[in-house]
């Protein structure tokens, strides 16, 4: 099968959403199929630059290709997934978020842009009435479907897949410390971890990887530590190979990744793959369809008293942070996530 | 500087626009700049897709990207360079040539639709008034330049760049055959070679490389050659890798590149760098900014007899054929070729 993958590309920028058109594009070929990536780039800013691209995806022409029809269209990312194809099938990354369940962030441009309001029902109107010309709507998380459900009425089906270089995660014996590996950035909340080691019994320390979204992030991040006394229980890897990072996870006692409504999250499935137990709050989406609380990890209230008693009881109990670390390996294992079935699904 | 690069894909169909694009990318990046390839999915028929595709170039927003400006952008296919920026510099690889020359060729397309005059006359009225957006125009062959004044009424300067392995061709004698390395198909003119052949006075042999569009191409020509009677002095290598590219080049007895009005063409500059004679045609375009007649190879009418007899020619003197081939070596050092210009040109 000839099949297209269709994301935006934000130029200069790499990172998750990449990681995952390639991964697609590279299971098709090995099940066999023709599959090529087209990204359209994004602008989300000021907010009518997103009419005008919604438009020019509905313009695009990719029902063939030199002649030879183009057999598939695999929809992921708002609003590329507008192009028209009859044989069209969704797997959405995630909608434009600041439309929807970032629209009353503080960080939300869009909000406080004149014909911001304007622009976010034309959104929200284009989801609901265009993502239904597909056969059939996937998503890489249920916390995506459950958004999809909540704000448009779309049914759709959560469509797990692995971690890059799945196979190459391992454990060994655990050392003092917690790995948090992520962007540094206000959703990941690592102010909230620090806030929280502020308010531990014991003397947890936490090892943070993952450069700044902005260049001034881990700066603000550092500052918070020292006004809150816990500069030396922490550490900041920065941006590490991913080699390094599989030794992190290999070695830390257990994970943090309290983000706020993750879509997906592939540090959990990263931390479960390296048989560690996971730390986490209420509100973080994702990560909640993978960590049993007292089975595989801990879900704390997203307060720093919460997550701080969260992070006490797994360093005082090693045998507890161990057995809720293979039980993860154990729960990943049976969840029987793999690319092959993700392809069976998208090229059916 | 932040450059992106404004292109088209047709998607499943890899060639030298592709080559370029990444070797421009790769050239700005070893000079420091960041640069990325933006491309947009192009497909040509019916005809009023292009207006479509068109109106999309124009609404696609690159002027900045994820808060930071996008200090310049090169615009190289049509209709990718109509994409709006204010720091805009074009390198043309070609228009849409069945708009222009090709328009009443047999590989023109568009004249056959009936609203073909409309969208040709869309497409030129847009190249003439929306490439003047830009700074500076350069071609990447003064082919290209040449049909911009016919046919556009607009001046612009060749620029011209190495081949992808250009360190990497050498010369290795002189043997019983001449080379003749190109995609199948009635622009290249395979076919004239052929009939060529049937003319000769001698047993003149050729080595053709490369494969058809979409298969097709092979099995006619091969079909051709039995009709012709020359089956025995033609060999079908099919696509090769390039280290059995070079080693063709290496070998034989001078390169045969005949094509119809070819906007620039890599064959030339290949066979000059390994030190061989080229046999063109007088409406050969590109190759005839490089071939001098005589000095560094011959240009022949572009009949099976003039053709036939300039192979005759060189297949009777080797002599010559290794002077000539020497010759072309030496000129393409004058020209001073390299990425080096083109990047300072194109980023200045």
């Amino acid at each position: 099968m000839r099949v297209l993958i269709a994301t935006v590309k934000v130029p200069f920028v790499w990172g998750g959403a990449e990681v995952h058109a390639a991964g697609l594009r590279d299971a098709l070929s090995a099940a066999g199929h023709e599959a090529e990536v087209v990204a359209v780039p994004f602008k989300w800013y000021p907010p009518e630059r997103i009419l005008d691209l919604m438009l020019a995806c509905r313009l695009l022409d990719v029902t063939a290709s030199c002649g030879a029809a183009v057999d598939r269209v695999i929809g992921l990312k708002f609003p590329a997934y507008f192009v028209r194809h009859p044989n069209k099938v969704h797997w959405v990354l995630h909608q434009h978020r600041p439309a929807y369940d970032l629209w009353d962030s503080p960080l939300n441009e869009m909000r406080d842009s004149p014909g911001g309001a304007r622009v976010r029902n034309a959104i929200r109107e284009a989801d609901r009435r265009l993502l239904p010309e597909a056969r059939a709507i996937y998503t890489n998380a249920a916390n995506v479907s459950k958004r999809l459900k909540k704000y448009n009425g779309l049914d759709s089906t959560p469509l797990y897949h692995p971690p890059q270089h799945a196979d190459k995660f391992y454990r060994a014996p655990a050392e003092d410390f917690f790995f948090f590996p992520s962007r540094l950035e206000g959703l990941k909340r690592q102010a909230l971890v620090l806030r929280a080691l502020a308010h531990t019994r014991q003397p947890v320390r936490v090892r943070f990887a993952g450069a700044g979204l902005r260049p001034d992030s881990l700066r603000e991040l550092e500052a918070e530590a020292g006004r809150l006394g816990v500069r030396r229980r922490v550490e900041w890897l920065g941006q590490v190979s991913e080699e390094d990072k599989r030794r992190e996870y290999a070695r830390c006692l257990g994970v943090i990744f309290p983000p706020l409504d993750e879509d997906y999250g592939y540090v959990t499935l990263e931390a479960m793959l390296s048989s560690k137990a996971v730390v986490t709050c209420a509100d973080s989406g994702g990560p909640l369809e993978f960590v049993v609380d007292g089975r595989t990890g801990l879900v704390a209230e997203p307060t720093a008293e919460g997550l701080a008693a969260a992070l006490d009881r797994l360093w005082g109990d090693r045998g507890l942070a161990r057995s809720l670390g293979e039980a993860g390996r154990a729960h990943y294992e049976a969840l029987g996530i793999s690319w092959q079935r993700v392809v069976e699904r998208l090229a059916a």
